[in-house]
């Protein structure tokens, strides 16, 4: 399948999907940094190791397997938080890889306004991976703005020049690209 | 032929009953997750059809959550493990907890 976005549209996905990639990639706590506090700090991520993550954003992706069984919620962790964020990770990868590809698709075009077009296929490998990290970059950007059911009116009642109102615009535009895919996928 | 007569270790009544009873796994409802996500999700993953998914979806839409599979614990825990790499936010218990 073949995907059409404006330049601008690529660039701030390689963007996001590269800040997710760093986010999900194993965290500084599992390495030799495990006593550099600026490390823990710039990582994002509580010092836990393998404990339940304290930035919200790390325990929406990763969350618990049981309401009420602390002890089993985290010998479940321990066993699957690793393989979760290097499968996160490489569908992330497969996905800046493709907008990498593209990129050079626009400079064939004579046209100022074509070139600012970028065609990207994808096979059924690459589909997956948009999908999946469709859904992890709405997962973090929802969870950073404190999204809830049915808040539409809110951020619409937020000033043009409140910050928090283009992220969610972001959240938005990534919303309808997941389900146009969604709907490729199931046609 | 001389048989030894042997003895049947009979099984603890509470380890038979831990054995037999099924896991559920559990996925709840998000603001974040498309509807037609989700439903593509509980077709791909579990090969449910169409309306079944759609169903099901709709039950954790509506009443917060559903049970969407059932079985061992080792099987319960590979299908939360999926529905986490999915996005999906999903956890598992006994049957009838």
């Amino acid at each position: 399948m073949s995907a059409l976005f404006h330049v601008v549209e690529t660039e701030l996905l390689a963007s996001l999907v590269g800040q997710l990639l760093e986010l999900v990639r194993d965290h500084p706590t599992d390495s030799e940094h495990r006593d550099d506090p600026l490390a823990a700090v710039l990582g994002g991520v509580g010092v836990d190791d393998p404990g339940r993550p304290s930035d919200p954003v790390l325990l929406r992706l990763f969350p618990d397997a049981y309401r009420d069984d602390d002890e089993a919620a985290s010998d479940f962790r321990r066993f699957t938080e690793r393989g979760l964020r290097e499968k996160k990770a490489a569908f992330a990868a497969t996905v800046l890889a493709s907008l990498a590809t593209a990129d050079q698709a626009g400079e064939a075009y004579r046209d100022e306004q074509q070139r600012e077009k970028v065609k990207i296929h994808l096979d059924s490998n690459e589909a997956e991976a948009w999908l999946r990290t469709l859904t992890d970059l709405r997962l973090a950007l929802g969870t950073r703005l404190g999204v809830e059911e049915g808040d539409e009116d809110h951020w619409e009642a937020l000033a043009d020049d409140d910050p928090r109102r283009h992220v969610h615009d972001v959240y938005q535009w990534l919303g309808f690209v997941q389900e146009t895919l969604v709907r490729a996928l199931g046609s | 032929m001389v048989t030894a007569p042997v003895e049947l270790e009979r099984p603890d009544a509470d380890e038979v009953t831990a054995q037999e009873t099924p896991w559920v796994t559990v996925v709840w409802n998000d603001p974040v997750n498309l509807m037609s996500y989700v439903t593509y999700v509980f077709q791909t993953y579990f090969g449910y059809a169409k309306k079944k998914a759609e169903r099901l979806m709709l039950d954790v839409h509506e009443k917060g959550k559903a049970a969407v599979s059932s079985g061992s614990r080792e099987e319960m825990e590979r299908d939360v493990e999926a529905m986490h790499s999915y996005g999906l936010w999903a956890t598992m218990q006994k049957a009838g907890d």
